[in-house]
């Protein structure tokens, strides 16, 4: 039907749709990314040095919205258009799957070999880039969620759901007004992170046979544990309508015992005039069994738009490379903050000294897992969320929702 | 003849906007959603009415269209009985105050719904630390009620104009004449005023009943239509499935659907708006 | 005395905002702040101007276009006998009525084609489209309440019907002109959807898309924020006041014909 509507329309703009043959003078790539928090000096000299050693090629950038949900609605609009104004552009973790499969990513199998990828990067990030065998797109940095604890009210990080609850309830006993355990409820993606993990910790998988499965005993265990969390009292009303930042500034404030965040909350309790400065520690999350509970991987990476002309393609994948590189981890990690997703990155000296909490990060980071790798979870996510929601805000037995929930996802995947 | 060629060529602009620029991505909607259109699969099968049948038979449908109409109802009419009285207060008050009034409905709705969504903040809010013990956003009744009220806050000034232009064509000697007659305030009002002022609250209630209908950002903002799609609309309905799944097939259905809805709403308002005439 | 619970309800929640925008950012959490800071206002950068700067040519280009084309419309719909009138009408009114959201993608696509997609132009045409019907009844309404004398005495002097258009009735439609403006304006300021879709270069964004994309991937500044809000919203403040005088007289010369 689009393409009933462009030849309608083509009347008009015919001039601009021819396609061009390679452009003489130097090749432009245009490099689509997010802020990174911090001087943007240091980022803008790497890619000058990339520009003198690949003379003939000039990059320009161009920044995106923060917001990962406003972005995909852009790269949704804009790529289903056609668009080729851009070549490189960073993708959250969650879409590579369903661009892969759209069409909208380069396939960059040969440039960038799973083997060669596997021995340097963390194996849940090459996960999440791999479509029927194939690399769409190189993991940049990550993110993963974990555990945050008070030092001064608990001996040491839980390690177990048991010792979660029996910890907590012994610093709210201490100090009454105390909340237990901060998560965020609230329907949007990340209340799938919250339960993915718990449905992790109680030792369940998300994909069978490639497909979703959510109506499993794991399931029902780690969806029932935070139910249980509020309906018990360990943690308050108020995670049902939380995101991150509302249980952040709560934790940051001194009112909780644990929260489950991202890692951007260290830098931010750590403040000066932070009132738990130095009070906090972290962790892997808890699990049943007391092995490190898995978090969930977040994060971008870097793809090559799939519309992009071949002689722009072939520069676009050498400034993947180069951005992807040891030694632009280690940039990121130290100028940046940007937990890396290369394994050596971990060991590096340099970060060992200058981003110690990094460096510190590996256990909660080889912890990481991705959420189900299929170009159905971006499909159904909406769904889910609204099912784990009736759960978690008491509407409905998380049994109940679950198999609403996999009826949902079953349905969209038969189609 | 001549004037009535001028007459076209004086519509002629407006004509073709609305032609290019709306007519053509409305008929591509419609379009759309006789299609099952899967963006990322690059699905594109013509499938009738399909999209419309699976539709009387989705529950989230209805929810979503049950909740629509009870934001739009209860909405709406807050802004008419609190309008009616700022209108009145419109008339008499000073250029300040009129500049003051007009400020809600002139922030964008996306502002002034965050601005709420931190005042309505479970830990933080100050309606929390006035009113303790609400859970404002995390209850489902409660949360539909506080975007209402975000709503009732930001358009009850375009009420309270539409109103105002009402009350100013009510010519002022009959209701000098009603009060020289002995009348109370009250029985002025309820025989003369209300009555003549009924083509403007048919006006006010036409468009804002069109208007609450698609609302989108208040609720958005607030609760993304949680908790469990509780204070789901049409319209964030629509969003999700057009944009975060990508469906764009069954997102369009959706559009059809609320359009209809918004259409049969217009349709009976006018009726009733030409009967005035 | 009745004023005053209606000016705390309305301007309440915008004195909070403006208090917000005055905190600093580590004692948001505190019921009142301690002190007062400007850091909110200095950290809003001079992209946040430039937003400030692409909405106000946005709105006023809106605000323009949409006037011209509607006042001749309703000029024609009111005054001469167009024979297309209800159609136009309804037409208007249909199209506003389609949610905007299902018209994204094909709407993105025409502008593509027209070479109009990352272009304030391409904002002002959609926009003004979606503001037509309500400037269409206004000035329609407005136009017939003008006595049709005034019409013929114009035909009568030999003025052609553009002629009597622009030299007779618009002189003496400003009230209904300003009102309609206003409200075109402030549609234009406040629309947030076409605006993030169509525009992706960071230099031509609009004020709600820049304060949409305010928050950090994870951290909310809350602080500048309310300070990017209160920016957003002063020009509108000074707008309100300067209109209000004549959207008031257009409104009440009605009263006067009785």
């Amino acid at each position: 039907m689009k393409r009933h509507l462009l030849v309608l329309v083509a009347c008009l703009a015919c001039a601009r749709q021819g396609r061009e043959a390679q452009p003489p003078g130097p090749v432009t790539i245009v490099l689509e990314h997010q802020p990174l928090w911090g001087d943007p000096a240091a980022f803008h000299a790497s890619l000058e040095r990339f520009q003198q050693e690949n003379p003939g090629v000039v990059v320009r950038t161009q920044t995106l919205p923060n917001a990962s949900d406003v972005a995909r609605e852009m790269f949704l609009t804009a790529l289903e258009g056609g668009a080729d104004d851009f070549d490189v552009f960073a993708i959250d973790v969650v879409w590579a799957p369903e661009f892969a499969r759209a069409g909208w990513l380069a396939d960059l199998t040969s440039a960038f070999p799973p083997e060669r990828l596997r021995a340097q990067y963390l194996a849940s990030t090459i996960e999440a880039v791999t479509l029927d065998g194939k690399i769409y797109a190189v993991p940049w940095f990550l993110d993963v969620g974990l555990l945050y604890y008070r030092t001064d009210l608990v001996p040491r990080a839980p390690k177990t759901y048991a010792e979660l609850q029996s910890f907590a309830r012994a610093a709210m006993a201490r100090n009454p007004g105390l909340a237990g355990y901060l998560w965020q409820g609230r329907q949007y993606e990340g209340l799938n992170c919250n339960v993915f993990e718990a449905i992790w910790g109680h030792g369940g998988d998300l994909l069978r046979d490639g497909r979703i499965a959510l109506d499993t005993d794991a399931a029902r265990a780690g969806l029932g544990f935070l139910r249980e969390a509020i309906a018990s009292g360990l943690s308050p009303r108020s995670v049902v309508a939380s995101a991150e930042e509302e249980t952040r500034r709560a934790f940051q404030d001194g009112r909780a015992v644990f929260l489950r965040n991202w890692p951007y909350v260290w830098a931010e309790v750590q403040k000066p005039g932070s009132p738990v400065r130095g009070k906090v520690g972290f962790a892997p999350l808890p699990s049943e069994t007391g092995a490190p509970g898995p978090g969930t991987l977040g994060g971008w990476q870097l793809a090559v738009n799939a519309h992009s002309p071949p002689w722009r393609r072939r520069a676009a994948e050498k400034l993947v490379a180069f951005l992807t590189s040891g030694e632009a981890a280690v940039e990121l990690a130290l100028r940046y903050s940007r937990i890396p997703a290369r394994r050596a990155v971990y060991d590096d000296p340099r970060v060992r000294e200058g981003a110690p909490f990094i460096a510190a990060l590996l256990p909660v980071a080889l912890a990481a897992r991705p959420r189900p790798v299929t170009p159905y979870y971006a499909l159904a996510s909406d769904s889910i969320q609204g099912e784990l929601s009736g759960a978690v805000a008491g509407l409905r037995s998380p049994a109940d929702a679950l198999s609403r929930a996999q009826r949902i996802v079953d349905h969209l995947e038969s189609r | 003849m001549k004037a009535r060629s001028q007459a076209a060529l004086l519509a002629a602009p407006a004509m073709a906007i609305l032609a290019g620029v709306a007519v053509l991505p409305v008929l591509a909607a419609i379009w759309l959603s006789l299609h099952r259109s899967i963006l990322v699969f690059h699905e594109e099968r013509f499938i009738g009415i399909a999209n419309f049948r699976f539709l009387f038979s989705d529950g989230r449908f209805w929810s979503a269209l049950g909740t629509t109409a009870y934001f739009t109802a209860v909405a709406v009419a807050a802004e008419l009985l609190i309008g009616l009285p700022v209108a009145m207060l419109l008339q008499r008050g000073g250029g300040f105050f009129r500049a003051a009034i007009l400020l809600p409905w002139a922030i964008p709705t996306a502002v002034s719904a965050r601005m709420w969504a931190w005042l309505f903040n479970a830990d933080y809010g100050l309606l929390h630390r006035l009113l303790p013990g609400v859970d404002w956003l995390g209850s489902p009744r409660t949360a539909l009620h506080a975007a209402i009220l975000v709503d009732v806050w930001k358009t009850t000034p375009f009420v309270a104009l539409i109103l105002l232009a009402g009350l100013s064509a009510i010519p002022g000697d009959v209701v000098k004449a009603a009060r020289v007659d002995g009348a109370r305030p009250a029985r002025i009002f309820f025989s003369i005023t209300l009555p003549l002022l009924r083509p403007a609250i048919l006006l006010a209630l036409l468009f804002r009943s069109l208007d609450a209908f698609r609302v989108f950002d208040a609720i958005y903002v607030l609760t993304e239509g949680g908790p469990a799609n509780a204070t789901e609309t049409l319209s964030i309905y629509a969003y999700k499935t057009l944009l975060r799944s990508g469906d764009f097939g069954y997102g369009s259905a959706l559009s059809v659907a609320t359009f209809a809805c918004v259409l049969g709403i217009g349709l009976v308002f006018l009726r009733f708006l030409g009967r005035e005439r | 005395m009745k004023r005053l619970p209606v000016l705390v309800f309305f301007l309440g929640p915008l004195a909070w905002q403006v208090l917000t925008s005055f905190w600093p950012e580590p004692e948001l959490t505190r019921a009142l702040p301690h002190a007062l800071t400007v850091a909110n206002y200095a950290g809003l950068g001079t992209t946040f101007a430039r937003a400030v700067l692409n909405s106000l040519l946005v709105a006023a280009g809106t605000t323009a276009l949409c006037l011209a084309v509607g006042a001749s419309a309703a000029f024609a719909v009111a005054k001469l006998e167009f024979r297309g009138r209800s159609l136009l009408f309804g037409g208007a009114l249909a199209i506003s009525m389609f949610p905007p959201i299902a018209t994204v993608s094909p709407l993105y696509l025409v502008l593509r084609a027209a070479g109009l997609r990352d272009t304030l132009a391409g904002l002002i045409l959609p926009y003004a489209t979606f503001a037509l019907p309500l400037t269409l009844w206004l000035l329609t309404s407005f136009f017939r309440d003008l006595p049709d004398e005034l019409y013929r005495a114009a035909r009568v002097d030999g003025c052609t019907p553009w002629q009597a258009f622009v030299h007779v009735f618009l002189p003496l439609s400003w009230p209904a002109l300003a009102t309609s403006a206003i409200l075109v304006f402030i549609f234009s300021w406040n629309e947030l959807l076409y605006a993030l879709s169509f525009i992706s270069t960071p230099s031509k964004r609009t004020i709600p898309v820049a304060i949409a994309l305010f928050a950090g991937e994870h951290v909310e500044p809350w602080g500048q924020i309310a300070a990017a809000s209160v920016v957003a919203t002063v020009p509108l403040a000074f707008l309100t006041l300067f209109f209000q005088r004549r959207i008031v007289a257009g409104l009440t010369a009605g009263a006067v014909k009785e």
